[in-house]
């Protein structure tokens, strides 16, 4: 796993090891509302600044991405 | 039970406070119901429906802490009762600093003593204060979002909030960023506040069964243990106690769920640990950061995590979210009774008070900190944190208000 990638991503969560600490949300340099509904990093739409702070921080390393493709994500 | 006045105002706003506080964990309780006592209208909502869950927290508290922001030690919220310290070095050698045995006239059980602090439930403490706000006029609206706010033309502005799925735009001087770790209230207004990697500990402890402890809250030095933070045992009432611990990402390749299975299996407590049965399972993100630079802009202020009012050397935040809660409160009830309006300029009296009362000491503690985590030599650094941690708790310690 790279930490690094200047490509967009999509971030996945692992839901059954999450343990909703809030600390990839506290860490994301995004702007505000790029979380979930259930108060982590957002999952639903890709992240352009992809510095994967969140993937680090997480306690339980429960956080993975993917390269976003727009012709194969859903639309934000 | 309250009722949404008709919308008369053409601008889809249906109820006016003085201030309304996103989020109702300590600081923004505190806040809360200290504006509400000296006379402010004020809303707390909170996006959550039981306050205090899930927890993010191991939840220890100074007495002092609770009897300087007014709130009595209660059964409804305190665990254990704590008498002191235990600091551990990476091999196992102690400093224990027991209260009861240093002033034993003042802390211990006997009569005419008082406990030093508590591990309390963050579950009930948080809805204890809640209660507490509530009884002093605050209206409190759980399962309500904050999605923004806006100013308004007459020097005061509107928040968006959901309630039970239904959209209700509030008119109030000031909002209260009350927010969390997560802290969203601050973006609104462009403040930035995302922590940096390198000051973020990642947290994880266990509630477990089967672990002896003393009305101690021990603490675990060492890069071995812990990079960039520390792991501790704290008793739990009940015959539980808290085995976690908190490390720096950028000062180690394994996480933190990694740091603590070695913590159990490896350390010098192993035995103490053999036969610990895990109950609960809780994490979080602690800022051991500076605090922002700026807590203000037009109609808005921060307090608790969502201003990073957190000890940078132990990680704690109720006493930080207790005091700053107190101060914003007092502060925002003076300058709105008085009429004055709640611009950028004035509401810097807000952070210049909290400076002045505690800020300027809580910078002093992140110095600390960094000059430790900053040494490169890890036998130094964890010198360093043990003589540090030791001192801190002391009753010489010039930092024991924080």
């Amino acid at each position: 796993m790279s930490m690094k990638t200047k490509q967009p991503v999509v971030f996945e969560i692992g839901w059954n090891a999450c343990i909703k600490c809030g600390a990839c949300v506290a860490v994301c340099p995004q702007e505000a509302g790029f979380i979930s509904n259930f108060d982590t990093i957002a999952v639903h739409k890709p992240c352009d600044i992809a510095c994967m702070f969140c993937e680090a921080v997480c306690p339980v390393s429960t956080i993975t991405h993917t390269l976003y493709t727009p012709s194969l994500s859903t639309q934000p | 039970m309250q009722y949404n006045m008709p919308d008369n105002t053409g601008t889809g706003i249906k109820q006016e406070f003085d201030i309304v506080v996103i989020g109702s964990g300590p600081a923004g309780a505190t806040t809360a119901r200290y504006a509400a006592a000296n006379g402010l209208s004020v809303l707390l909502v909170d996006k959550k429906q039981e306050l205090g869950a899930p927890i993010q927290c191991s939840g220890a508290v100074s007495h002092n802490a609770l009897e300087q922001a007014g709130v009595l030690p209660s059964p409804e919220f305190v665990q254990e009762a704590i008498y002191g310290f235990a600091i551990y070095n990476a091999k196992g050698e102690k400093k224990i600093i027991d209260y009861r045995e240093i002033k034993p006239a003042e802390y211990g059980t006997g009569e005419g003593c008082k406990p030093l602090g508590y591990v309390v439930d963050r579950r009930r403490f948080d809805r204890y204060l809640a209660t507490q706000a509530e009884r002093a006029g605050v209206t409190i609206w759980l399962k309500t979002e904050a999605s923004g706010y806006r100013v308004l033309d007459d020097g005061s502005c509107a928040i968006d909030l959901c309630k039970f799925n239904e959209s209700i735009t509030v008119k109030a001087k000031v909002v209260v960023g009350a927010d969390g770790v997560q802290s969203q209230v601050g973006k609104w207004a462009g403040i930035k506040t995302h922590i940096k990697l390198s000051e973020l500990a990642s947290c994880l402890q266990f509630v477990v069964d089967g672990v002896q402890t003393d009305g101690l809250l021990e603490i675990v030095t060492g890069n071995e243990w812990a990079p960039g933070g520390y792991a501790w045992v704290f008793p739990k009432g009940h015959g539980y106690a808290e085995i976690g611990l908190g490390i720096t990402k950028t000062m180690c390749a394994e996480n933190a769920q990694a740091y603590l299975d070695h913590f159990l299996k490896n350390s010098f407590f192993k035995e103490r640990f053999k036969n610990c049965r895990i109950v609960e399972i809780q994490g979080g993100g602690v800022p051991l950061a500076a605090p922002l630079k700026t807590q203000y802009a037009d109609n808005l202020i921060l307090v608790g995590d969502a201003a990073r009012h957190v000890n940078s050397i132990t990680g704690g935040g109720i006493h930080t979210a207790l005091s700053g809660g107190k101060i914003a409160g007092e502060f925002l009830s003076a300058l709105l009774l008085s009429g004055q309006p709640a611009t950028e300029n004035n509401l810097k009296g807000y952070h210049d008070n909290w400076l002045k009362a505690m800020g300027n000491n809580m910078w002093k503690l992140y110095r600390v900190k960094r000059k430790i985590f900053d040494t490169a030599d890890v036998l130094q650094r964890d010198e360093q944190l043990y003589a540090t941690m030791s001192n801190y708790f002391s009753p010489e310690s010039e930092y024991k208000k924080i």
